[in-house]
């Protein structure tokens, strides 16, 4: 890869892409430069957090319908936005991973506040990360940690918490699952207040033994139990290596779960994480309807109506904080089903239409694909003899962006 | 690269060549697979090393000598996802029925009595479907689900999907695998939500998640098809090409089917979107029309009745009544009542007793029917709300019973499925 290649894969794999003469000035500052940038946005000058929703708009109201608009259509905005592309790709991979949904939460602020936890801490460490996902309110209600108690404990959190958020099935048994549910009961909160309490007589304080490690008994020993525990550090570097590189090979998760396992180190895991990447170990992802949209919104520079794009994204079969069910979003070839595909022409064609002039919409206008390939951020090798067709059979301008923003080098990262 | 466009200055042909490509896309996407046959003109034959691997699973799809496939027999299958509530849906006359469910049982002067049985009758908004009963072609099927239950919606979905082997294609989609050529697009049909059963490893169902924004909107498909059609190359690229010309004529096939009405796609009100009624609409029109289409699935939610169930149950029954009276009444006019039969599948029961917010949880045994005229009408299965499974119906009939007798009325041998009780449910005339 080159250094303009690789500075573009990085911000389409860990970023939202990026417009094409802020990519020219990140490839002149080089690959290596900008991954530290990306990793660390929080020294001097560093941008601030860019968080945009407000409060005000978001009441403790399962019942108001404007607070989930407000809260959805919010992110994407904070998505395209975003000086702090590595911080919102974070949040919005991990939005995926320990996965909540607004549907079965329906308190919009506290899906909102559970964003914000992924925002400020997703990139820290990981076993602060767990214990905090543990205790959000919008997890206590999603995966029925709040109704738990001694007398009756409910093994939904404690299950998902090993199978999907920190070891993988077939790493625990149903007595790990019971005895991490009893450690966390007495947990609590009621939706319309959003705060967590710990109730004594709600609370099994029972020494147990669970994932090998005696005397579990509450919240803090069973994230050390689960955190601790040696294919937690394989399982994660897997799932990172999975979103970011598109392969997970055992050698490499190996490597990357060494680095993970010093200390448990988000940041260290994605920055060698990337580092590979950027050494060529990569194959190709199918980008999701919204890091695709948020992409094409960052390069075009458009700002469609938000309302029809909204609709538009729940057609394609994503829509932010609405995961289908608690294993998030089925990825990869899942998103060519027909209905996707055509929503996202639908909203490709959207974009365009209300793409500014500029640089990309110029080289629509114009002749020259592999202009047309850099303006997008797309990697050197331009567009496929197949995508040139297409873009061929489309009348210059708008509808070339449109068709330009499906193909699959823009589709696929 | 091409001697027709170069890579640099792509456009400086001319119009022509232009032309040229989109009226190859054109004609391509137009071509509608004839009604019955396999796939339209110019498909590819399934990757060859992939066929080879499902045959383990699933024989060969059988095709008929004028090429027929299935002899022209269609399933459509209704998911009730959320797990829909068996005891309420046939409330059974026992008494213990009653007290498990002090407030929340249908009042025996409501429920709707099913000739020749005493032990349940019919939910009052299932009244519509006495007729059907009584023409001996509405099988009713209580107690059905996995002999080791799970309660929980994912893992019972999944078991449900892949007949129980996860990791494998969905119990239909292998059948897909099988066909010697890929299907026409509609072929096999998702309405609603996806519908992980139809997935094959090579070949996919069309998932249509709403008709009403089923429908190119800014953006020629003309231009979309240009991309053309190899998908010898494997890569994910190809996939995606492959994926979007099998879309350009989905959406063709679909559109001179329904009318393509551009409606206002407001976000429906209830989860999950769409009713059954429209979904089952849909599929009569699709069954009906000349696109080839075979197997469907019409997926709708709301059926997760934890509070408040009695209203909100009687809706979900009127919605399901309903949509099969209709349905059956649109294949009658289409003159298509011996080659279609309807399933209804849901991933398990509700728990006997009620809870405490006027609905019930997660439970086991739970209900299924099969409709048509090659179905055996009556009932099956038992229910003994004297003998339950920690407090749910216990599972008495195998979900991949009903999916043999499917696979069965489509002439796919089933003995592939797993499970020592498939026979136990002779529901085929």
């Amino acid at each position: 890869m080159n250094e303009r290649d690789a500075v573009a894969w990085l911000h389409r794999r860990a970023g939202f892409g990026l417009p094409p003469q802020e990519l020219r000035a990140a490839a002149e500052r080089g690959a290596t430069d900008e991954l530290t940038r990306l990793l660390d946005p929080t020294g001097a000058g560093a941008p601030p957090d860019g968080d945009r929703w407000d409060d005000a708009l978001l009441p403790l109201d399962p019942k108001d319908r404007p607070s989930k608009q407000h809260a959805i259509g919010v992110w994407v905005e904070t998505m395209v936005a975003t000086d702090r592309p590595l911080v919102d790709r974070m949040a919005w991979l991990w939005h995926g991973h320990f996965v909540s949904a607004l549907d079965k939460v329906k308190v919009a602020r506290l899906m909102v506040d559970q964003i914000r936890l992924f925002r400020s801490t997703g990139l820290g460490g990981f076993d602060e990360l767990v214990r905090a996902v543990t205790l959000d309110p919008a997890m206590l209600l999603y995966l029925d940690l709040r109704s738990s108690t001694g007398g009756q404990p409910n093994e939904n959190y404690g299950r998902e918490l090993l199978e999907l958020f920190t070891l993988g099935e077939g790493n625990y048994t149903e007595a790990d699952v019971q005895a991490v549910a009893r450690a966390l009961t007495g947990w609590t909160l009621r939706p319309g207040e959003g705060v967590v309490r710990f109730v004594e007589r709600r609370h099994d304080d029972t020494p147990q033994r669970a994932l090998g490690v005696d005397g579990v008994h509450d919240l803090d020993t069973a994230v050390a139990a689960v955190t601790a525990h040696p294919m937690m550090v394989t399982f994660i570097a897997g799932v990172i290596a999975g979103e970011l590189l598109g392969t997970a090979d055992e050698p490499t998760v190996a490597l990357l779960a060494e680095v993970f396992g010093a200390a448990h180190d988000i940041r260290a895991l994605v920055g060698a994480t990337l580092q590979v990447g950027l050494a060529g170990q990569t194959a190709p992802v199918v980008l999701a309807p919204v890091p695709w949209y948020v992409i094409a919104r960052r390069v075009t520079g458009a700002n469609p109506p938000a309302r029809d794009a909204l609709r538009l994204l729940r057609s394609a079969g994503q829509l932010p904080l609405l995961p289908p069910n608690v294993a998030g979003w089925p990825g990869g070839r899942a998103w060519f089903s027909a209905s996707s595909l055509v929503a996202r022409a639908n909203l490709a064609a959207l974009v365009a239409a209300a793409t500014p002039d500029g640089e990309v919409l110029a080289a629509a206008a114009g002749d020259d694909a592999d202009l047309l390939a850099e303006a997008l951020g797309l990697s050197s090798d331009g567009f496929s003899d197949d995508s040139i067709a297409a873009l061929a059979a489309a009348p210059a301008g708008r509808d070339r962006l449109a068709v330009a923003l499906i193909t699959p080098e823009f589709l696929i990262a | 690269m091409t001697a027709a466009f170069d890579r640099r200055h792509f456009l400086r042909l001319g119009g022509g060549a232009v032309t040229v490509v989109a009226l190859g896309a054109c004609t391509d996407a137009t071509t509608r697979a004839p009604s019955g046959t396999l796939a339209a003109p110019g498909e590819t034959v399934a990757d060859s090393a992939a066929t080879t691997t499902a045959a383990a699973i699933a024989p060969t799809t059988p095709i008929d000598s004028s090429g027929a496939v299935f002899s022209g027999r269609r399933l459509v299958v209704v998911q009730m996802n959320g797990g829909n509530d068996l005891l309420n849906t046939l409330p059974p006359t026992d008494s213990t029925y009653r007290q498990l469910r002090p407030t929340l049982a249908i009042s025996a002067d409501e429920v709707v009595a099913l000739d020749g049985v005493t032990t349940c009758g019919l939910h009052p908004s299932l009244a519509g479907l006495s007729p059907l009963w009584q023409q001996g072609r509405l099988a009713l099927i209580q107690g059905i689900g996995f002999e080791v239950p799970n309660r929980s919606h994912f893992v019972s979905m999944d078991r449900w999907w892949h007949a129980d082997e996860l990791g494998a294609p969905g119990w239909l989609g292998r059948v897909l695998d099988e066909m010697p050529t890929e299907p026409s697009p509609l072929f096999a049909t998702a309405l609603g939500s996806g519908a992980p059963l139809l997935n094959g490893r090579t070949v996919q169902p069309s998932v249509i998640t709403s008709p009403e924004s089923f429908r190119w909107v800014g953006i020629d498909p003309e231009w979309v098809d240009a991309m053309g059609d190899d998908p010898s190359a494997g890569d994910l690229a190809a996939a995606a090409r492959h994926a979007f010309h099998r879309t350009v004529q989905a959406v063709d096939d679909f559109s001179a089917v329904t009318g393509g009405d551009a409606t206002d796609d407001e976000l429906p009100e209830r989860e999950g979107g769409a009713t059954i009624t429209a979904g089952l609409a849909v599929a009569a029109q699709l069954l009906a029309a000349d696109v080839g289409t075979q197997l469907v699935v019409v997926s709708a939610s709301g059926f997760d009745t934890h509070a408040n169930q009695l209203p909100v149950h009687a809706e979900l029954m009127a919605d399901l009544g309903d949509g099969l009276v209709e349905f059956m009444a649109a294949i009658e006019a289409a003159g298509l009542s011996d080659q279609v039969m309807v399933i209804g599948t849901s991933e398990f029961g509700r728990r006997a007793a009620q809870n405490a917010s006027g609905g019930c949880d997660h439970g086991a045994g739970g209900f299924a029917f099969a409709l048509g005229d090659g179905v055996r009408g009556g009932l099956y299965g038992e229910v003994d709300l004297g003998d339950l499974l920690d407090g749910d119906v216990r599972p008495t009939i195998e979900p991949t019973a009903l999916m043999s007798r499917c696979l069965e009325w489509l002439g796919v041998d089933a003995s592939s499925l797993p499970g020592d009780r498939n026979d136990a449910l002779p529901l085929l005339r």
